[in-house]
């Protein structure tokens, strides 16, 4: 087969097992090899030993393009997407672990949903209208680089990664985690949100938000989507240090 | 504020963590304590760094000899400069220990997770056989740096604590020496009886844990929406070596491993 020429590698997959719903199962790695193909993703490797080797093993994957943020996982390390991620690109020996900081499903698959369902509710991640809508009324238009900015932060696909590479965040769950600062900056920066930055103060300028973080930035380094985390959190910073010398009210 | 009914409700479904439910609770006080300890932790740390600095070149004098020193010593101490900077300095340092303290996991098991997770992330860029097309693998070694500027942190709290308390000795006392001031023949005949090597534990510390420190504050603050991670980072390097290297001259000097360089300027 063209696909299997002497030149391939044989690649080595560590893959962490755990099933926590078993009594039985205890956390361990276990060893799988395969040949590799030419452009092979994770996503196409996985599935081969699945199919081929362990119908039991659990990963998970929807869209294979880097859209959905459900296959996020610690490759070599490095929390990424397996679905972007060329073995070509990786040592012949790769080791896979789930992501930190999320509650295990099993083997490779962790719940991000629950996560960030409870830090949406939390930041109330949803438009908070002025008045009520008015569908007749005509748009108010918006300065360009502000509606770049709030699409930058949009593009978010919650995978998770940034809140698995993030120190505090694995140390301490009631951390908003770069996710979570990031989703309130996109509502902080949107001028249809009647939201003040005082009613932002307590989520975002305790130590559970933006001085919780420590500025270590692995979260922006790991990001998939290379979203502008450095910005977002300047930006919070700022926003907090106004909002406690200058409101004074209430 | 008006509201459609759809938001109102979904509002009044967030538990008590959401931003009103807290707000209403707790705010202003706590949250504005926040700000405010982040602000005196990093201006102290930025005062200190810059502090630092000075004290380097007026340490520096040292290049120019005993007298050059003694000089610079004598006229911070008739000025009456050097004693309240003593007093003022010990401060800053214990505040900026305490708050800076703040952010260091409280238990040993949080902080094995950390470690762990800072390493996984240092070495992993080695496991990676090519830079991808996009070339944005680049090892993250911040998150490893950061636990060392904590151990570097702890060890400037012993050495660092015992300098200043020697060198206020030495400023408002007669215990050392000829006079109540710093003087160039008991700092080098301190420094070359042993103390050297306590000095270069501290003199490394203190610029790896500054240089650091300085960076984040630029990165914390939004300085790195101008100048890149990547530039800011260069001037962190380049200012480490250059006061590193500057101070293991002066120690020497003080040492009496080497003679002053810029004695002839001087004429000693």
């Amino acid at each position: 087969m063209a696909t299997e020429s002497d030149s391939s590698r044989e690649l080595t997959f560590e893959i962490f097992r755990f099933n926590p719903l078993d009594p039985g199962s205890e956390p361990r790695m276990q060893t799988y090899t395969l040949r590799e193909e030419p452009y092979m993703t994770l996503f196409r490797a996985l599935n081969r030993i699945r199919e081929e080797q362990d119908p039991g093993l659990q990963f998970d994957f929807a869209c294979r393009s880097a859209v959905c943020g459900s296959c996020g996982m610690m490759i070599n390390g490095r929390p990424t997407l397996a679905c972007k991620t060329l073995t070509s690109d990786l040592a012949s020996t790769i080791r896979l672990h789930p992501l930190p900081a999320f509650k295990l499903i099993g083997d490779l698959s962790v719940d991000t949903g629950t996560w960030f369902r409870e830090m949406g509710s939390r930041v109330e991640a949803w438009v908070h209208e002025r008045q009520a809508f008015d569908p007749e009324a005509i748009e108010e238009p918006m300065d360009d680089d502000l509606a770049v900015a709030i699409y930058e932060s949009d593009r978010c696909i919650e995978c998770g990664c940034c809140v698995a590479s993030c120190g505090v965040a694995n140390t301490r769950g009631d951390f908003l985690a770069p996710a979570g600062m990031n989703r309130v900056a996109r509502f902080m920066m949107d001028p249809r949100d009647g939201r003040s930055t005082g009613d932002w103060f307590e989520v975002v300028a305790s130590d559970e938000g933006v001085f919780g973080c420590i500025g270590l930035m692995a979260c922006q380094d790991v990001c998939p989507k290379e979203l502008p985390l450095l910005e977002v959190y300047g930006y919070l910073r700022r926003r907090a240090l106004g909002a406690a010398f200058v409101r004074k009210q209430r | 504020m008006a509201r459609s009914p759809y938001i109102s409700s979904a509002a009044e479904a967030v538990d008590r963590q959401s931003v009103r439910g807290r707000a209403d609770a707790t705010w202003p006080a706590e949250s504005r304590r926040q700000v405010i300890y982040e602000l005196i932790s990093g201006l102290s740390g930025l005062a200190l760094a810059l502090f630092m600095w000075g004290h380097m070149f007026f340490v520096a004098s040292i290049l120019l000899g005993t007298r050059g020193f003694d000089w610079l010593a004598e006229a911070l101490e008739v000025t009456y400069i050097a004693q309240p900077t003593v007093v003022i300095i010990f401060a800053l340092f214990v505040i900026h220990a305490a708050l800076a303290a703040r952010k260091i996991p409280a238990q040993l098991r949080e902080r094995r997770r950390f470690a762990h997770l800072a390493k996984e992330l240092r070495d992993s860029e080695r496991q990676w056989r090519n830079i991808g097309p996009d070339g944005v693998l680049k090892p993250h070694v911040e998150s490893w740096l950061w636990i060392w500027q904590v151990r570097t942190g702890m060890i400037m709290l012993v050495l660092g604590s015992f300098h200043l308390v020697l060198i206020g000795l030495d400023i408002f006392t007669t215990l050392f020496g000829d006079r109540a001031g710093i003087e160039a023949a008991t700092s080098m005949a301190r420094t070359a009886g042993g103390l050297v090597w306590v000095y270069g534990v501290l003199l490394l510390c203190v610029e790896f844990h500054a240089g650091i420190g300085l960076y984040r504050l630029a990165i914390k603050w939004g300085a790195g929406a101008r100048l890149s991670r990547t530039a800011l980072w260069r001037v962190e390097k380049f200012l480490f070596w250059f006061f590193l290297g500057l101070g293991l001259v002066v120690l020497l000097v003080l040492a009496e491993i080497i003679p002053p360089p810029l004695g002839f300027i001087l004429g000693s």
